[in-house]
């Protein structure tokens, strides 16, 4: 008796806790101005990195000099300066010029060219999810050379690294942006071509 | 017709006001270079604050009437996303042409009007082309039914 009792005690409990479970697992869906808002965020931070290219212009690429300098000095990873010392500063004599440095200039131009290629990707929408990636990777670092450096908060590079995250998780280009022609190509082609179910992804 | 001319009107301004505020968000004095809006039709302001200020809201007049033109060049009633976003790009590519390129190097007395340096390329071309694909990537939604987004 004590044991049926109990049972049907328990009975109403568990199809409460599994209503509120289902509930609880509601797909959730953006409403057409949360994406317009996010689209907006995303331009703003296409903007940040596409500022940022102008003082390290080519071809010498030399504003970005002095930062990798100071990465290589007040790195948080242990052998992150060694790498710097031996890749970008390799054959260095000068702490203010990059005259006689062996790998700089072309090691320069792909940093260049990556954080060109986010910004393009975040403010025209193409391919956002990838552009987002491609800044989380830059961004963090940034945040492992720069963030404790004299001068620096370390919060201005973490801010970095998660704002991209937000932009790699959610499809922001999908409104003001070309990935709002993109994606439902792509995903028209997902279900026969397997590089276009990868690409799907990122759009 | 008029619905075309009312939407491009609405899409050009707030893109305008994207534009502007694009151009607030400058290194050094806010709005630096906002002037140069007032500069192509060879206004010059002496304060500089004002002048920034008239360029912003000038910057948003101008994209409501770029977007006036847009909604007028729609014949049909509704658009395509990508003929929208084509057409987008070739108002941006305009706007280039036109402001940022040749009034810009005619008011500063350029060897041509067309003369450009590699750096002036960069931090227009892009800006304006956004400018012309927001235009219309919002008229487009202008005539969408609300829907969602997948996640």
């Amino acid at each position: 008796m004590s044991i049926s009792s109990s049972a049907n005690d328990r009975k109403p409990a568990a199809v409460t806790r599994a209503k509120e479970s289902s509930s609880s697992r509601i797909p959730i869906t953006l409403s057409e101005r949360s994406m317009t808002g996010l689209a907006l965020i995303r331009i703003f931070v296409g903007y940040l990195w596409f500022q940022q290219l102008f003082w390290k212009m080519p071809p010498d690429f030399a504003g970005l000099y002095p930062y990798i300098i100071r990465e290589s000095q007040h790195t948080i990873i242990p052998g992150y300066g060694y790498i710097l010392q031996n890749t970008f500063l390799n054959s260095c004599t000068s702490l203010h010029t990059a005259s006689g440095c062996t790998f700089f200039v072309p090691l320069a131009a792909s940093v260049w060219i990556a954080e060109l290629i986010v910004a393009m990707s975040l403010m025209f929408g193409v391919f956002t999810r990838f552009g987002a990636i491609l800044g989380v990777v830059l961004a963090a670092q940034l945040y492992v050379g720069l963030a404790y450096a004299p001068g620096e908060w370390y919060w201005t590079y973490g801010m970095l690294v998660l704002l991209c995250l937000v932009l790699t998780a959610i499809p922001a280009g999908r409104r003001l942006g070309v990935d709002q022609w993109l994606a439902p190509r792509l995903h028209a082609a997902a279900s026969n071509n397997r590089f276009a179910r990868f690409v799907s992804w990122f759009a | 017709m008029t619905t075309n001319i009312r939407k491009g009107l609405f899409a050009g301004l707030l893109a305008g006001l994207l534009l502007a505020m694009l151009n607030f968000v400058t290194d050094g004095t806010p709005g630096r270079i906002l002037p140069d809006v007032l500069h192509w039709f060879g206004i010059i302001i002496a304060d500089p604050t004002i002048s920034r200020f008239s360029g912003f809201f000038l910057l948003i007049v101008l994209g409501g009437i770029s977007g006036l033109i847009f909604g007028a060049l729609q014949r049909e009633k509704g658009i395509t996303i990508s003929r929208a976003l084509l057409s987008g790009l070739t108002l941006g590519l305009v706007w280039w042409l036109v402001f940022s390129l040749a009034l810009t190097n005619i008011m500063n007395h350029a060897s041509s009007p067309f003369s450009l340096q590699f750096g002036s390329f960069l931090s227009t071309f892009p800006i304006d082309l956004l400018f012309g694909l927001v235009l219309a990537a919002i008229y487009y939604q202008l005539q969408e039914h609300p829907a969602t987004a997948e996640v």
